[in-house]
């Protein structure tokens, strides 16, 4: 193998048990976003426009899907002779089988996939957020600071801080102290969960906790305490720009909803930072004579016959004639029969949502995951009404 | 299964649509918000189990050759078989009849080392959805030597025959004085039994601005566009990495085709949108086809218009055609307010 100066090695098998039946056949990392992507593609591009072209992707809850999406790497550009992107789901080993318990744990076991190319740094990524990131410049950042460890932190509301894992640093970005979910939070920079190690501080750390039985074996609660406790250098590094958990359904709604502010700082037309993501083989987007669509993202393949207006709509989506869709996500290959009215909700692919069906919450902030059971539930009711 | 060779004839040139052809050849023009003329003969060849296929470009065949790659996007990057290109080597009138033989027996070698048993050649410039299989099967069943796919007593330039007679055909061209595939079948000289398929579905032939006008319309019927398009056989084309389009808080649109990556703040009526494109607001755009990343500025009115790639139209400009004469923007031009035609 030819040595690597950086590899990346990407958390993707995250269960995302807050986003409800949006998960329960798929890791949270392959959850549709933004009328055209998935989650990982985020972390994904970034490695590619960060000239990162060796990513171990670690899965282990539901990959099914997840593993044939990223398949050899080819929409990221990422399949590559040397390098590319490897899937690493757990395995067992001669003594026991092994899942991964940790994000370090995780880590650790496919210490060997890291050996292999040698590399002077690991980069530990997530899939599981929102953010469109130059991880070379953190890569700068980390060798010109001598660090033996760099965490990626983000300014959060005050108000929030006790919700994230929040770094307390010195005037010089030092890390002094990381303290989770903290009641009365002295700082309010929040780790993304993205750290550069240096490869032989990694190996030894890992190594350490590994050892010891008490351990989480996570990053953020195990391995950077531990570096911390051992003096060594651990710096912050100040993240600006657009950046989200997208752990529930309300936040996974709110980041879909940024996109369609011109403001947003998440631009997915800057052709210069494109977000790839598997291109879907469909027609384009067809909007009939009586229909409106307003400030809303359409993919490819929609059938429009309706009224849209401040939603995203995956490929393949199709709105009948009489319906209006507000503040809505609808995922790929939903069909909206006609007179429908959807407000603030999520519909899951490939849905099928009956004429006249009406679901809005009677709250404006509240947002309804659309779900097999809540159309039955009132499909039965229009039924009873009819034949009444 | 892998019975048939295709082979795609591009080096048609036709001055009738030249404002298109300036930077490319016929089979590479833009159709339809995300496709370019050749996908629709490709991805039928595709479909219908064809995992060799020959395109003969002739004329500026840079934009083809960037649009095809390697011929993944059609699954055609094999190691056995797959996409081959075969340009012109010389630049002689002789191949510029459709079926020239001249053509084909200047790569012959591709025939020679081919396995299978039939050949489908078509033109590059016929916009249907076909199954090629149905055609061999009837070619079978009436023991036809060759099978011309035929609409409205009008051939669509698309023939099915035995690789061999088809090399047999190549070598003879001398002799029988037939260059040409539709040498053999207007003249016949060698009785062979020359059948007739009428293909009952959608076709358009783009030969011609006007055609190009016409037919690129007629894509909003959906009836149409529902067969084209939205079956189990897909028309394939170049991915691009483009996010999904993006309508403004006050844009109107009316029965038209918008593909992805597009920004459209104004109003836009019986038209196909390529691409990337971005239209400004309180502009309205009527009866038209705009290609991939054209802008067009606040405040404009056009009607009636083809705007070619890359196009800028500036704030405040209005641009007429008719609907018998659309009025042609060529490619990467800029047209100002002042600039009114």
């Amino acid at each position: 193998m030819v040595r690597k100066k950086c590899v990346a090695m990407l958390l993707a098998g995250g269960k995302g048990s807050r986003l409800s039946s949006l998960t329960k056949n798929l890791a949270k990392p392959a959850v549709p976003f933004g009328g055209k992507y998935r989650i990982i593609d985020f972390t994904l591009s970034n490695c590619t426009n960060s000239s990162i072209d060796t990513v171990g992707v670690l899965t282990q809850y539901q990959p099914l899907v997840l593993n044939s999406y990223i398949g050899i790497g080819s929409v990221w550009d990422l399949d590559r002779k040397n390098g590319g992107v490897t899937v690493l789901p757990p395995y067992t080993e001669s003594s026991e089988m092994k899942w991964y318990k940790g994000t370090a744990s995780a880590i650790y076991q496919n210490i060997n996939y890291i050996k292999q190319y040698d590399p002077e740094y690991v980069l530990i990524l997530s899939g599981d957020h929102i953010y469109k990131m130059d991880y070379s410049k953190m890569l700068d950042y980390h060798t010109a600071k001598n660090a033996d460890a760099s965490i990626s932190v983000v300014e959060v509301p005050w108000d929030e801080a006790s919700r994230f894992g929040i770094m307390n640093t010195d005037e010089d970005m030092q890390v002094v102290e990381f303290d989770e979910k903290p009641v009365n939070p002295k700082n309010n920079l929040a780790s993304m969960g993205i750290y550069i190690f240096k490869w032989s501080v990694l190996k030894e750390f890992l190594e350490m906790d590994d050892r010891n039985p008490y351990s989480s074996h996570d990053f953020g609660k195990d391995i950077i305490p531990l570096l911390l406790d051992e003096g060594r250098n651990v710096v912050a590094y100040p993240f600006k720009g657009y950046w989200k958990d997208v752990g529930t359904v309300k936040s996974l709604w709110e980041a879909n909803m940024d996109l369609l502010n011109d403001e947003s700082q998440l631009n997915l037309f800057d052709r210069d930072w494109k977000v790839y993501s598997v291109n879907s083989n469909n027609p384009p987007q067809f909007i009939a004579d009586d229909a409106e669509v307003t400030d809303s993202l359409v993919n490819d393949g929609c059938v429009i016959m309706g009224n849209v207006d401040h939603s995203v709509l995956f490929q393949g989506v199709q709105v009948g004639s009489q319906t209006k869709i507000k503040n809505s996500v609808l995922m790929p290959d939903v069909v909206i029969g006609e007179n429908v009215l959807l407000e603030n909700v999520i519909v899951p692919s490939g849905i099928e949502i009956p004429n006249g069906t009406v679901i809005c919450p009677s709250d404006a902030n509240e947002v309804i995951l659309v779900t097999e059971d809540i159309i039955d539930e009132i499909s039965l009711d229009i039924d009873t009404l009819s034949s009444n | 299964m892998n019975r048939m060779l295709g082979i795609i004839d591009a080096t048609a040139f036709r001055p009738e649509i030249e404002d298109l052809t300036l930077h490319r050849s016929l089979a590479a023009i833009p159709f339809a918000g995300r496709y370019r003329l050749i996908d629709f003969v490709l991805s039928n060849m595709v479909n219908s189990e064809i995992d060799s296929v020959a395109i003969f470009p002739k004329y500026s065949y840079r934009s083809l050759m960037d649009h095809i790659g390697s011929g993944k996007q059609w699954d055609l990057n094999r190691k056995k078989d797959g996409l081959f290109f075969f340009p012109s080597p010389h630049l002689h009138n002789e191949y510029d009849e459709f079926g020239s033989f001249r053509q084909f027996s200047d790569h012959l070698d591709f025939f020679l080392r081919s396995s299978q048993e039939y050949a489908v050649i078509t033109n590059s410039y016929t916009v249907c959805n076909i199954d090629y299989k149905q055609v061999l099967n009837r070619h079978i069943e009436n023991r036809c030597d060759i099978t011309e796919v035929r609409q409205n007593g009008e051939s669509l330039q698309m023939y099915i025959m035995s690789t061999k007679l088809l090399m047999d055909l190549i070598e003879d061209k001398t002799k029988t004085g037939c260059k040409t595939l539709t040498d053999i079948i207007v003249e016949n000289r060698k009785s062979l039994t020359i059948c007739d398929y009428e293909f009952t579905g959608y076709a358009a032939v783009i030969d011609s601005m006007d055609s190009y006008y016409k037919h690129s319309l007629e894509m909003l019927n959906p009836a149409i566009w529902h067969e084209v398009f939205l079956n189990d056989r897909p028309i394939l084309t170049k991915a691009k990495d483009e996010p999904p389009t993006k309508y403004g808080k006050n844009s109107s649109v009316k029965n038209s085709l918008i593909a992805n990556g597009c920004k459209i703040e104004g109003t836009v009526e019986n038209s196909i949108i390529f691409r990337g494109v971005h239209i400004g607001k309180d502009t309205v755009i009527k009866n038209s086809v705009i290609m991939q990343k054209t802008t067009i500025g606040d405040n404009c009115l056009l009607e009636h218009i083809i705007a070619d790639k890359d196009v800028k139209i500036l704030n405040s400009s209005q641009l007429n055609g008719t609907e018998e004469k659309p009025h042609v923007l060529r490619k990467k031009t800029i047209q100002g307010a002042m600039m009114n035609s």
